[in-house]
């Protein structure tokens, strides 16, 4: 087979942002319970953040990252205190519909902002790359995924380790012992969800070298994001990291394999849902995820 | 059986509704088409959540409603009548399907799987132009195509007949069936209720309903491509008529399609330069709807009434 070196390579890369924006979902699901469906904004407007940053302070994307990191949990904070945990107790259908409106909200007032023009950064190591082995690497893309894997891997070393960390772990175990243990539940709430929303932010940041950025691209990214908690179980950090890379290769076979695989790569996302659910509907690793 | 006088409301918009088509006003008729069409979009998506089933592909259904009344058109010379069938029937096959696959998931697990279907089916339509002509688009056959105000009138008919199955429905024992299901899926399987039968049933019911709006509307526009045909619009559009007029009513949705189709054209008239003004507008009727008013325009007036 062709290209194989190049597949590996490219799902590789790929699979690191993937888990990015994997992770932060995934985590604040696992904690407040709620499903944001307005995750894929938070990378929408990291990316449109990291795109401004560029254009109109000539800050490099991986600079304004953590400036951009820091509003997203400010903001993601503000959302849950303000509304978002008004609806912690209300029927699931009501915090599903709730985060799809703000994702509505978010996507028109980025089109009514900054058009619908498709946009990107371009900072010059984006538009770099080098061969190794016949295999060609774009440092663009080498920079987003050893980025993302260092963000995921910080969170899962705060979530082992702080106190904060473990104060979050016990909430996501158990809300009423946690109370009891004398946790700040609706501090740590907010705090969780903000931080999900700074790893969308980032994974918007290394994306906008990447792919183009426009006011729905975060709808996509929901789906694949979505396709990859189901491949690797909900509220699972590790199965998010094996389901990202999963999907990762799978869309990436795709594009080199089948005929107009490029457009079809679109779909897999998708393919991989149902087939999931089909033949195992508790994910790759086993988690349930029917209630 | 429930008493009528207290329906009399209802009857009276479905009247109005079908008078508005039937004038020989352009402007009304169009406005009418488009009321009614969103009625049973509404009507639709209200009885997939009345069983506790979130909705964020009703594009799909309309869509394989519409790509089956203009592909048996155009490949089989299907009239509309015929047409209208058969995307109904595509649609409640699609329905059954997707409630099959889905299983016993629930909440956000079946929501976006449904979201995941109507983009599928978008990339599908887009990637296979041998069967639905892709981006380039498609055309309604004009020798099969009745004038617009006869569509019009057939559109608002369809949709007394949606609403009216809907009423139908709320007094027969489905209607407690879904009650059950939405509460608590296990507790309805310990009263005898079998939620994965009832769920193929609603979700293929609910299914056909919204194929056979997009069939009719299909002829009504007379042209489709992938993004017409899944768009996100359409999903928004139902769930927002059905949410602001007041969930798990038969009135509710009636009520909130008529303030959407309204609203929407204010809207257009006001910010009719500014993007996206409609779509974010909708959002934060959304939001401020759950957060506020979870039981829509139509818990008001049942509170101002009692």
């Amino acid at each position: 087979m062709q290209f194989v070196g190049q597949v590996i390579a490219d799902s590789l890369l790929l699979g690191g942002i993937y888990t990015l924006a994997a992770v932060g979902l995934s985590l604040s699901f696992g904690v407040t319970r709620i499903i944001n469906f307005a995750h894929g904004e938070a990378v929408m407007l990291g990316a449109y953040g990291a795109f401004w940053a560029l254009t109109l302070l000539h800050l490099d994307p991986l600079l304004a990252l953590p400036f951009l990191m820091a509003a997203g949990t400010a903001a993601g904070y503000a959302l849950f205190r303000l509304v978002i945990s008004h609806l912690l107790d209300a029927p699931q259908e009501n915090q599903i519909l709730l985060t799809f409106g703000l994702a509505l909200i978010l996507q028109n007032l980025a089109l009514y902002l900054w058009t619908g023009d498709q946009r990107a950064t371009t900072p010059d190591y984006a538009l770099n790359s080098f061969l190794i082995g016949g295999v060609v690497v774009s440092y663009g893309q080498l920079i987003a995924a050893a980025m993302a894997l260092t963000l995921v891997g910080a969170v899962f070393v705060w979530l082992r380790r702080s106190e904060l960390g473990r104060a979050t772990r016990a909430l996501a175990e158990n809300r009423r012992a946690a109370v009891l243990v004398g946790i700040n539940v609706p501090h740590l709430y907010a705090l969780t969800f903000g931080i999900s929303v700074a790893m969308g932010a980032a994974a918007g940041a290394v994306l906008s070298f990447i792919l183009p950025i426009t006011p729905f691209m975060g709808a996509d990214i929901l789906v694949k994001t979505f396709a990859i908690i189901v491949l690797g179980g909900f509220g699972n950090v590790a199965g998010a990291t094996v389901g990202a890379f999963l999907l990762a290769f799978a869309e990436t076979a795709v594009a080199y394999y089948v005929p107009e695989g490029n457009g079809w790569s679109e779909a897999v996302a998708f393919a991989v849902l149902f087939a999931v659910l089909i033949v195992r509907p508790g994910g790759i690793l086993g988690q349930v995820v029917a209630e | 059986m429930r008493s009528l006088a207290r329906h009399v409301p209802l009857i009276g918009v479905m009247a109005v509704l079908v008078g508005a088509a039937l004038l020989q006003d352009p402007v009304l008729n169009d406005r009418a088409f488009r009321t009614a069409t969103t009625i049973m979009l509404a009507t639709s998506w209200n009885l997939m959540v009345s069983a506790g089933l979130i909705s964020l592909g009703h594009a799909a259904f309309w869509g394989v409603g519409s790509y089956a009344c203009l592909l048996g058109a155009a490949g089989l010379g299907l009239p509309v009548g015929a047409g209208l069938l058969l995307a109904m029937a595509v649609g409640a096959a699609l329905g059954a399907v997707q409630a099959l696959v889905t299983g016993r998931l629930r909440g956000a697990f079946f929501a976006i799987c449904t979201l995941a279907m109507a983009e599928g089916l978008r990339v599908a339509a887009l990637m296979l132009p041998g069967l639905t002509h892709g981006a380039e688009g498609l055309f309604a056959p004009q020798a099969l195509r009745p004038t617009p105000h006869v569509l019009g009138v057939l559109g608002a008919l369809l949709a007394v007949a949606s609403v009216g199955f809907a009423f139908w429905l709320s007094g027969t024992r489905f209607h407690f069936a879904m009650a059950a299901m939405r509460s608590h899926e296990g507790a309805a399987q310990m009263i005898g209720i079998d939620p994965r039968r009832y769920r193929v049933a609603v979700v293929a019911m609910s299914a056909a309903m919204a194929s056979l709006a997009g069939g009719v509307s299909a002829w009504y526009g007379g042209y489709l491509d992938p993004g017409v045909a899944f768009g996100l619009q359409t999903t928004i559009t139902a769930q927002i008529a059905a949410i602001l007029g007041g969930m798990f009513s038969v009135g509710g949705p009636v009520v909130g399609a008529i303030a959407v189709v309204a609203v929407g054209d204010a809207t257009r008239g006001l910010l009719g330069g500014v993007q996206g003004a409609s779509q974010g507008l909708f959002g934060l009727i959304l939001v401020v709807t759950i957060l506020f008013r979870p039981r829509g325009i139509g818990g008001l007036l049942r509170r101002a009434r009692a």
